[in-house]
C-alpha cells in the first residue's frame, strides 16, 4: 500500500517551508545500501559497516528483524515471536562470534528436552540434546531404534560439523564438483549417498519404529520439505541434528535482530525503518542506489538486497535490465510449498500433558496429533492438497524459559500451536481461520487437558495471509522466501548465476534467504554476501574465517 | 600461567554513566552524554527501548500507538544538537493538525502551517476569535517566536532550589512581555487555562477542545497557575504538526542510533532491581534475576541517572535505609492524577464521517489527524473531571463523554493499512488505578461498558461508526499501561500531576527540581521531573545544565544552554531561609 499516497497523505512528505527542525536529506550518499532488515540484511550491513564502509539499510517495516520478530500479538501485555522461534544454527553462525553481542545481553537458552511426541495413550517420546537421554526414551518403544539412534546421530552430527554447517557459510559449489569433493572422506561419501534420496527414504533407512519415525519425519520436514522428493535427503541429518540443538533467544527473537542492528549503529551505519525501497537505480547497466517510496534516494557503490527474487528483479530492477533467461528463471521461482498457521495463546498456567514422561512438560517443542509416521505423511498430503485435515502440529511454551514475554503480574504464560498450512486453502482463510483455530485447540487439549477455557486468557491466530501481510516479501506466506526443492537449493538458489551473491547487474548483490543456502535463521546468505561484497569493494576483512570453515575448504574444495 | 575461560565471558561491568530506563528521556540523556565522550550504559527493562513512544502491530498490517502519538518537541534543541536528521529522523506532516467536532455539527479543522484556511474557518464560527488568533499568529506563533516561547517554558531548567522568583521574572513572562506587549499581563501566571482562553476569545468549542487537549497532555484547564502552560502544550503539538514517519517509535530509533553511534551501550530486557548506594553515593545498579545477565551489578563510575518514575526511584530502587522518613512520605504523596488514559484503537473500513457542516471540512486532504470532541460546551470536560477526580471513578455518563480521536495513520504512507483505516488512539481520562474508588482493576472490569459509552458518543457525532464499520478493536487501560511500561506509575503517561503544587520549581518536589537527589551521583531524568512528559528531550536537555555544572559532562561546541538558565553560582536567595 505504501506506494499509493491516499488523498489524505498527499501533503505528508512535503515539509512546510518554515518548519523548525531538520529532517533526513533527500539524497544520501553511502558506500553500500542494503535492502531489507531481516537477519541476513542486518548481518551483511554489520560486517560491511565494521569494515569501514558507510552503510545504509532500508527496511519497509517499522522495526527491523524480518523473521526475527517479537510482537504484542495478544494486545495488551502478551508478546509472541511472530515468525522464527527456534534458532538452530547458533552454534555455527560466524556473526555471533565475530561481534561482541553478549555485551548487549544477547543470550540463548538451549533446553535439553528438545522435541517430544505425545501419544493418545499417554506415552511420551522425547528426543533430547543429550544423546543418551534420547536413547532412554526411544528404548521404551524399540530397542533396535534406540541403538540405531545412538549410532546414527553422531554420524549426522559429523556430517553437520564437517560439511553441512561450514558449507552454510561458504559460497556454493557446482553440483559436479560437489559430488566429486564429497568422495574425499567417509562422512562425505555417506552424505553424498543420502543426498540422492528423499527425506522419507533417509528416515526409513535408519529407523523402524512408527512413533520415532513420526517424530523424526515431522521435525525434519515441517519447514517445507516434501518427504518424497529425491535429492533432498541431506536435509535430514542437518535438520535432525540441528533440530535437537535449537535455541530460544532470551528476550524474544527480536532481541537477536535488535542486537544485530546495534552492531550496525555502533559502526556508523544508518538503518532506516519505514523506508520501503521501490526501485533499484540502474545507470549504464550498473546498480548505483535505491529509491524509496517517498522519493528519497540512497546513492551507493553497492546495492545488496535480501528480498525475494521476483521483487528484486521484476519489481526493483525491472525486466528492461535483464536478459530473457534471467527473466524466465525468476518468473519460474517457486514459493514455499506450504506456509504456517499459528495459534498464539496467553495462559494462566503452562500446558500440562497427560503423559508418562514428565520431562515432556518442559520440552522446547512437542509434536501433537500424530501417532505414526503415516499420520504425519497424510497430514502433509492434506496440506499440499489445500485442505489440512487431522491437524498435526508442534507446540511450544516460551515462558517456561523466559518470563519476558508477559507484561502482567502473576506468572502468566504464552504458548503457541503451529502447523504447516497452505496459502491457498479450500474455502479461503477468511472462512477457515476460526475453524482451524478451534481444531488446533482441540488437538492440544486432547494431550494437555488444561488447555481449557478457564486457562486461556487470550487467543490470536495468524494465517499464511497474515505472514504475507506482516512481511511483504514472504510472498504467499513463504517464510523461506521460496521452496526448498533440488532445483532451488544449493548452487541453484535462486539460480546458478546469483547463488553466490553476485548478480548479472554490476554492483548489485543478493544477501537474503532466497540465495544459497536458504532461510530459517541460519545467517548464511548474509555472511556469504558480506564476504563477497567486501572482496569486490576492496574492503579489509576484519574478521577471520572460522576454523571449521577453513577445514572444510581444505578438505573438500 | 592463567588459563582463559572459554565460555561466554561476563559483559563489561563498569561505565561512567548507568542510565536506568531506556524511555525517551533516558535515550536522549544517553545520546547527550555519549556525545560528550562518556561511556554510557542504558538498561531497559522492556524488549525494546523507547518507553511510551512505541508502535505495535497486534494484527498484521495495522499499526497502533499504545501511548505516545504526536510529535510535540519540534522545537527541542536536541534535534539540532544531536543531529537526529543524520540518524534518519523524518516526519509525516499534516495539513490540518487539529480538529474540533461537535454534536451540533459546528466543528472545524486547524493547522498552524495552513493558517489562512484555519483563520477562514474560525472566522465563520466567531470573528472575534479569528481576530485574536490572527494577532497571536503574527506575534507568537511564527516559528522563531514560538520557538523562543516554548523553549522558555520547556527547555529551561527551573531555578536553583529555594531561589524565589517573581512572576515577571519567569522566563516565559519575559518572552511574552516582548512578544505580546499590551496583551500579556503577569496576572496570566495566576490564571487557569480556561481563564486565559476566556480572556482571549469567545468561541466555546475552541476553548473546550484546547482545554481537553491540555488536560490530556498535562495541565488541566481548571487548574490555576498553569494556564500559560496549558496554552503552551497545545502549541507544542500544533507547532510540531504531525507524527514521526512510521510512528513515534521511529523517533526513538533515531535517538538509539545517535546514542550508540557515540558509543553508548543499550541492553534491553534488562531490568534493574536496585540502585546501589554506599556512603550516600550512588555506585551502580544491581540487575533483576530475570535479566539476561542475571543478578549482576553494573558499576557507574560517575553517575547513575534514573529514567524511572520518581516513585519507582525512591520507593522501589533506592533502598529505604538510605532515605529519610519525611522524604519518603513526600514521595508517597506525589499526586498521580492527570495522564491515566484509557486508550481505544479501532480498525475501520471507513473514517468517521461527522454530522453537519463539519463533515464537509473533515474530508480528503483537510481531514485533521487529531480531533477533540464533542466540544459543544466545556461542561462535558468538567463533568468528566468530577467523575475522574472527585468521584474517583471512570466516566460513563453521556454528559462526561469527550475525548481525543487520533487518526494520523492517514497521513503516513509508510503505515500499511490496506483498505482499512486505523483510528487510534482514542483517549479518555481515567483515575489512576490506585485511586479508583472500586479498586485498581475496576476499569479493566468495566471495559465493555466504557467502550459502549465511548462508541455511543462517537456514533452520535459520526453515525457511520457502526459495528459493521469497525473491523477490530483494541483497548489498553491505565492499569494495562502500568504493566506494559513500568514507568507509567498509576498508568500516568506524563509522570505526575502538572498542577501548581507539582510544577516548575516544585516538580516533582521542591528539593528535587534541579534533578539532583539526596543520593550523591544519582540524578533524575524522567518525565516526573520538570517539564513533564511528551517526549520533548527537555528533561535530559535541562539535566545537562546540571551535569555540566557538576563537572560530569563536558560537551563540545555543539552544546548551547538555555538563555534563561540560572547557574547555582548566580542563585539569589532573598529570604534568610536557604534550603539545607
Amino acid at each position: 500500500m505504501a506506494q499509493v499516497f491516499s488523498e489524505y497523505a498527499e501533503c505528508s512528505v512535503k515539509r512546510p517551508d518554515d518548519y523548525p527542525l531538520k529532517e533526513l536529506d533527500n539524497v544520501i550518499q553511502a558506500d553500500a545500501v542494503v535492502i531489507g532488515g531481516g537477519p541476513n540484511g542486518l548481518i551483511t550491513a554489520a560486517y560491511l559497516a565494521k569494515a569501514g564502509a558507510k552503510v545504509v539499510l532500508c527496511e519497509k517495516r517499522y522495526e527491523v528483524g524480518g523473521g526475527l520478530a517479537t510482537e504484542e500479538v495478544m494486545f495488551p501485555c502478551f508478546f509472541a515471536n511472530t515468525h522464527a522461534t527456534y534458532h538452530m544454527m547458533v552454534d555455527y553462525m560466524p556473526p555471533i562470534r565475530d561481534f561482541q553481542m553478549e555485551e548487549l545481553g544477547l543470550r540463548w537458552i538451549r533446553p535439553n528436552a528438545q522435541a517430544g511426541l505425545v501419544l493418545k495413550d499417554g506415552r511420551g517420546l522425547l528426543l533430547s540434546h543429550m544423546l543418551e537421554d534420547s536413547c532412554d526414551s526411544i528404548l521404551k518403544f524399540s530397542r533396535d531404534d534406540a541403538a540405531a539412534f545412538g549410532r546414527v546421530l553422531p554420524e549426522f552430527h559429523r556430517m553437520v560439523e564437517e560439511f553441512l554447517a561450514p558449507a552454510t557459510y561458504w559460497p556454493p559449489v557446482p553440483p559436479v564438483d560437489l559430488a566429486q569433493a564429497m568422495q574425499v572422506t567417509e562422512v562425505g561419501k555417506e552424505l553424498a549417498e543420502i543426498s540422492e534420496m528423499s527425506p522419507l527414504e533417509v528416515v526409513d533407512r535408519y529407523f523402524d519404529d512408527k512413533h520415532l519415525k513420526a517424530l523424526v519425519t515431522y521435525i525434519t520436514c515441517m519447514w517445507g520439505l516434501n518427504p518424497n522428493e529425491g535429492g533432498m535427503g541431506f536435509m535430514v541429518p542437518l535438520l535432525l541434528d540441528r533440530g535437537l540443538s535449537k535455541r530460544l533467544c532470551y528476550g524474544g527473537s527480536h532481541k537477536f535482530s535488535g542486537t544485530l542492528s546495534k552492531q550496525v549503529y555502533m559502526n556508523g551505519g544508518l538503518i532506516l525503518e519505514n523506508a520501503e525501497v521501490t526501485k533499484i537505480i540502474i545507470e549504464n547497466g550498473r546498480a548505483v542506489g535505491v529509491q524509496m517510496y517517498d522519493g528519497r534516494e540512497v546513492r551507493a557503490k553497492v546495492v545488496a538486497s535480501s528480498l525475494d527474487p521476483q521483487t528484486n528483479f521484476l519489481k526493483l530492477v525491472g525486466k528492461e535490465h535483464l536478459d530473457k533467461a534471467m527473466i524466465s528463471n525468476v518468473e519460474g521461482w517457486k514459493w514455499d510449498k506450504w506456509s504456517l498457521f499459528t495459534v498464539h495463546l496467553a495462559l494462566n498456567e503452562p500446558p500440562k500433558y497427560r503423559t508418562d514422561d514428565a520431562m515432556i512438560n518442559e520440552a522446547f517443542l512437542n509434536v501433537l496429533g500424530a501417532e505414526t509416521q503415516d499420520d504425519v505423511l497424510d497430514y502433509f498430503d492434506s496440506v499440499l492438497a489445500g485442505n489440512p485435515t487431522n491437524l498435526v502440529g508442534h507446540v511450544s511454551c516460551e515462558t517456561l524459559y523466559d518470563p519476558t514475554y508477559v507484561r502482567v503480574p502473576g506468572n502468566k504464560h504464552t504458548a503457541f500451536f503451529q502447523t504447516p498450512a497452505p496459502y491457498d486453502i479450500q474455502g479461503g482463510w477468511e472462512k477457515r481461520q476460526k475453524e482451524l483455530t478451534k481444531q488446533a485447540l482441540e488437538v492440544w487439549r486432547t494431550y494437555a487437558p488444561n488447555i481449557s477455557e478457564e486457562n486461556i486468557i487470550m487467543v490470536s491466530s495468524e494465517t499464511p495471509l497474515d505472514i504475507e501481510a506482516r512481511i511483504a516479501n514472504m510472498v504467499r506466506g513463504s517464510f523461506k522466501h521460496g521452496d526448498y526443492n533440488p532445483i532451488q537449493m544449493g548452487y541453484f538458489r535462486p539460480n546458478d548465476i546469483c547463488s553466490a551473491s553476485r548478480t548479472p547487474i554490476e554492483g548489485m548483490y543478493l544477501c537474503g534467504a532466497s540465495m544459497y543456502p536458504g532461510g530459517l535463521i541460519i545467517g548464511g546468505p548474509g555472511y556469504i554476501a558480506a564476504n563477497t561484497i567486501a572482496e569486490d569493494m576492496g574492503l579489509k576483512k576484519w574478521w577471520k574465517i572460522p576454523d571449521n570453515i577453513k577445514k572444510y575448504i581444505e578438505t573438500y574444495l | 600461567m592463567m588459563i582463559q575461560y572459554r565460555g561466554t565471558k561476563m559483559a563489561k561491568l563498569h561505565y561512567d554513566i548507568v542510565i536506568v530506563g531506556g524511555g525517551p528521556n533516558g535515550l536522549a540523556a544517553a545520546a547527550y552524554l555519549a556525545k560528550c565522550g562518556l561511556s554510557v550504559c542504558i538498561l531497559e527493562e522492556r524488549l525494546e527501548a523507547g518507553g511510551g513512544a512505541e508502535n505495535t502491530e497486534p494484527i498484521p498490517g495495522c499499526r497502533i500507538d499504545p501511548h505516545a502519538t504526536y510529535l510535540y518537541g519540534a522545537y527541542a534543541p536536541g534535534f539540532d544538537q544531536l543531529e537526529l536528521d543524520k540518524f534518519g529522523f523524518r516526519m509525516s506532516h499534516a495539513r490540518n493538525f487539529g480538529g474540533v467536532v461537535n454534536y451540533d455539527g459546528t466543528g472545524t479543522a486547524a493547522g498552524l502551517y495552513n493558517i489562512e484556511y484555519t483563520l477562514e474557518q474560525i472566522k465563520k464560527r466567531s470573528p472575534k476569535t479569528a481576530e485574536t488568533f490572527r494577532y497571536l499568529y503574527d506575534n507568537l506563533f511564527t516559528p522563531k517566536n514560538l520557538g523562543n516561547f516554548l523553549r522558555s517554558i520547556y527547555w529551561t531548567p527551573p531555578p536553583p532550589v529555594g531561589m524565589p522568583m517573581d512572576k515577571s521574572d519567569y522566563p516565559w513572562s519575559q518572552v511574552l512581555k516582548k512578544l505580546l506587549p499590551g496583551l500579556y499581563d503577569d496576572v496570566w501566571n495566576d490564571f487557569s487555562g480556561f481563564e486565559l482562553m476566556d480572556a482571549l476569545w469567545d468561541w466555546e468549542p475552541l476553548t473546550a477542545a484546547l482545554g481537553l487537549a491540555s488536560w490530556y497532555n498535562g495541565p488541566h484547564p481548571m487548574w490555576k497557575g498553569v494556564g500559560i502552560q496549558a496554552f503552551a502544550c497545545n502549541l507544542l503539538m500544533l507547532g510540531s504538526n504531525g507524527v514521526p514517519r512510521g510512528g513515534m517509535h521511529s523517533y526513538m530509533h533515531a535517538l538509539i542510533r545517535c546514542a550508540m553511534f557515540h558509543g553508548a551501550k543499550l541492553i534491553t530486557n534488562c531490568k534493574v532491581e536496585e540502585i546501589l548506594v554506599e556512603d550516600g553515593e550512588a555506585k551502580g545498579v544491581r540487575l533483576a534475576e530475570t535479566s539476561p545477565l542475571g543478578n549482576r551489578t553494573i558499576w557507574a563510575d560517575k553517575a547513575v541517572i534514573a529514567n524511572t518514575h520518581i516513585k519507582q526511584t525512591f520507593l522501589d530502587l533506592v533502598p529505604k535505609r538510605h532515605l529519610d522518613q519525611d522524604f519518603v512520605q513526600k514521595i508517597k504523596d506525589i499526586n498521580l492524577n492527570g495522564g491515566s488514559l484509557y486508550v481505544m484503537h479501532l480498525v475501520c473500513k471507513e473514517l468517521p464521517k461527522y454530522v453537519g457542516e463539519q463533515g464537509e471540512i473533515m474530508k480528503g486532504k483537510n481531514y485533521p489527524i487529531a480531533l477533540v470532541g464533542p466540544c459543544d460546551s466545556r461542561e462535558y470536560l468538567i463533568n468528566q473531571t468530577i467523575d475522574v477526580y472527585s468521584h474517583r471513578t471512570h466516566p460513563l455518563r453521556k454528559e462526561s463523554m469527550t475525548f481525543v480521536i487520533g487518526q494520523h495513520d492517514i497521513i503516513d504512507p509508510s503505515r500499511a493499512g490496506g483498505d482499512l483505516f486505523v483510528v487510534s488512539p482514542i483517549y479518555l481520562q481515567m483515575p489512576p488505578p490506585e485511586y479508583h474508588r472500586d479498586g485498581p482493576n475496576a476499569v479493566n472490569k468495566a471495559k465493555d461498558e466504557i467502550n459502549h459509552a465511548i462508541l455511543g458518543a462517537i456514533r452520535e457525532m459520526a453515525p457511520n461508526m457502526t459495528e459493521d464499520n469497525i473491523v477490530h478493536m483494541f483497548v489498553n487501560t491505565p492499569e494495562d499501561s502500568s504493566f506494559r511500561n513500568l514507568g507509567f506509575v498509576g498508568g500516568n503517561w506524563y509522570g505526575t500531576r502538572h498542577d501548581r503544587d507539582q510544577w516548575w520549581e516544585k516538580r516533582p518536589l521542591p528539593e528535587l527540581s534541579r534533578y539532583r537527589t539526596p543520593v550523591d551521583k544519582l540524578y533524575l531524568c524522567n518525565q516526573s521531573s520538570y517539564p513533564g512528559g511528551l517526549c520533548l528531550m527537555a528533561v535530559p536537555y535541562n539535566l545537562m545544565h546540571v551535569l555540566i555544572e557538576d563537572g560530569i559532562a563536558k560537551p563540545g561546541e555543539w552544546w548551547y544552554p538555555s538563555p534563561w538558565y540560572i547557574p547555582e553560582s548566580e542563585a539569589r536567595y532573598s529570604r534568610s531561609k536557604v534550603p539545607a
